[in-house]
């Protein structure tokens, strides 16, 4: 008997965290949309006051900001130190490669790489605007993101503990 | 009357002097600035062409040309230099502002002003001139934009090649003689222009020289050649570069601020130039300059320098010429427009 109470309770807890698990998972999407807005932010001071180059500029903003979504412009700036690559086949590669490590949807891909179109081939006021155009994007994903996590959060915890009490209690 | 009329002829040929510049130059300092396509093409090239390139043309719609030799030939998808326009490699526009994103190091913002004065610097001192749409915004050149082709000029340095002449600028081991140094296009004046800056800041030992504070007023970015503010020539050590700024302008801030001993520049002889000449002159400091002209009697129908030429501002008149490949001596002049060296016509 207490065998069993006590198999009972472990599988409780195990489904139970990995529910909570999946739960954190769902708010790290809109954690890593607004880490982005901020450091476009980064970028356009990075060019508009301090008029640096793209990829010193990249290089920076990775230095500078200690978050998770830089990783995206510390692989651009990588890129671009091989010859003859430009800016946009860098951005482009750089936000493949690490969409799926930072929890962004096809969508958020999407927006990322259709930014990545105008980077760096223009005058100031075409970088800057490409910079506002993405960030009010970048908002209402995010928005949309915040939405989808309340709803999936409070489902994943309730679903993790409830499927735990039903195993246990259909074994009992 | 004269001094000194000799023989020599052909005094400093600069092409003899060309197959001693860098190797690789070409490939090393340009070919990263080329999308890849293009690149390719360059790169089978024979090396030896590859390097002693004058230019290379790119025009949106138009075959692929370079310069060579003092001519310009298409160049074929395998490398080859043609005169056959149906075998040439086409540009296409979009090569064209791939290449300026790449010159521009993916960061056009960043040099919006370089490429409204119609030219990128490249590292190593090679020019790109850009043509394309201009737009325009109250009456100033705002932007240059569908850029339609561009125009690489491989820059040459070449050492030396002012040795025959600066003997007659030299006055005294510390003092220089105010000089015009007289040309046609493409004789050679700014490449010797910034040897004589290099060797009169650098100093002579052969002509016991001792080495002159310069200041150089660079326009153009010619004489110099910076990038980024950092000269990619050799101009000496004791000089100060003004990159991209007015001459007169220049000259005046040069003077408040640097305290030079000697102020070079290139092209004189637009509206302006004569005062800030005369300021120059009258602060004690001596000039030396550049003109377009074939000779001196040509540069009398300018009145800027007219003017100049009859109040004996300048101490000595250098012509030069190509006949005998850029950069030849024909006479060096004095004040007073009697001769102090002249060449010997074979």
């Amino acid at each position: 008997m207490i065998i069993k109470l006590i198999g009972a309770i472990v599988l409780i807890v195990a489904t139970s965290l990995i529910g909570f698990s999946l739960a954190a998972d769902c708010g790290r999407r809109p954690k890593i949309l607004r880490e982005l807005q901020a450091l476009m932010q980064m970028f356009e001071n990075e060019i508009s006051y301090l008029s640096n180059l793209l990829s010193d500029a990249f290089n920076r903003i990775h230095s500078l900001s200690n978050t998770e979504a830089s990783i995206i412009f510390e692989d651009a700036a990588k890129q671009l130190e091989i010859n003859g690559v430009t800016a946009d086949v860098a951005w482009e590669k750089a936000v493949v490669e690490n969409c799926r490590k930072l929890a962004l949807n096809s969508e958020d891909k999407s927006i990322l790489i259709n930014f990545g179109r105008m980077l760096g081939n223009s005058d100031l006021e075409g970088q800057i605007n490409n910079i506002r155009l993405i960030s009010s994007q970048l908002k209402l994903q995010e928005l949309k993101a915040e939405e989808m996590r309340k709803k999936n959060e409070k489902m994943y915890r309730s679903l993790g503990v409830m499927s735990g009490l039903a195993i246990a209690i259909i074994l009992f | 009357m004269t001094n000194q009329i000799t023989n020599t002829h052909n005094i400093t040929n600069l092409r003899t002097v060309l197959n001693f510049t860098r190797s690789k130059m070409v490939e090393m300092d340009i070919l990263p600035y080329l999308i890849v396509t293009l690149k390719n093409i360059l790169l089978k090239i024979d090396a030896q062409k590859l390097d002693n390139l004058q230019e290379i043309r790119l025009r949106a719609g138009k075959p692929l040309m370079v310069c060579h030799d003092n001519t310009d030939c298409f160049l074929t998808p395998e490398g080859q230099f043609t005169r056959d326009i149906n075998n040439a490699y086409l540009v296409s526009q979009q090569e064209i502002v791939k290449c300026l994103e790449l010159m521009s190091e993916n960061s056009v913002y960043a040099y919006q002003d370089e490429i409204k004065s119609g030219f990128i610097t490249l590292r190593g001192g090679h020019r790109v001139g850009i043509s394309g749409k201009v737009v325009m915004l109250e009456g100033q050149i705002k932007n240059i934009k569908d850029f339609s082709g561009l125009n690489i000029r491989v820059a040459k340095e070449i050492k030396g090649c002012s040795e025959n002449i600066i003997k007659y600028i030299i006055k005294s081991n510390n003092d220089v003689f105010n000089t015009l140094i007289i040309g046609p296009p493409q004789c050679g004046k700014t490449t010797i222009l910034r040897d004589i800056a290099r060797t009169l800041s650098n100093g002579d030992q052969k002509q016991d020289f001792k080495g002159l504070k310069i200041g150089i007023v660079d326009e153009r970015s010619e004489i110099a050649a910076c990038c980024k503010g950092i000269p990619q020539n050799d101009v000496g050590f004791r000089t100060d570069v003004m990159d991209g700024c007015p001459k007169t302008l220049g000259m005046e801030m040069l003077l408040r601020s640097m305290s030079p001993n000697a102020i070079i520049t290139d092209e004189i002889g637009t509206h302006g130039d004569k005062e800030a000449i005369l300021k120059v002159l009258n602060s004690g400091v001596k000039i030396i300059a550049s003109a377009h002209g074939y000779n001196i009697t040509e540069l009398k129908m300018r009145e800027e320098l007219l003017v100049l030429i009859k109040s004996g501002v300048f101490d000595r008149y250098i012509v030069l010429s190509s006949r005998n490949g850029p950069g030849t001596l024909e006479e060096v002049v004095d004040s007073q427009l009697s001769a102090v060296y002249r060449r010997c016509s074979v």
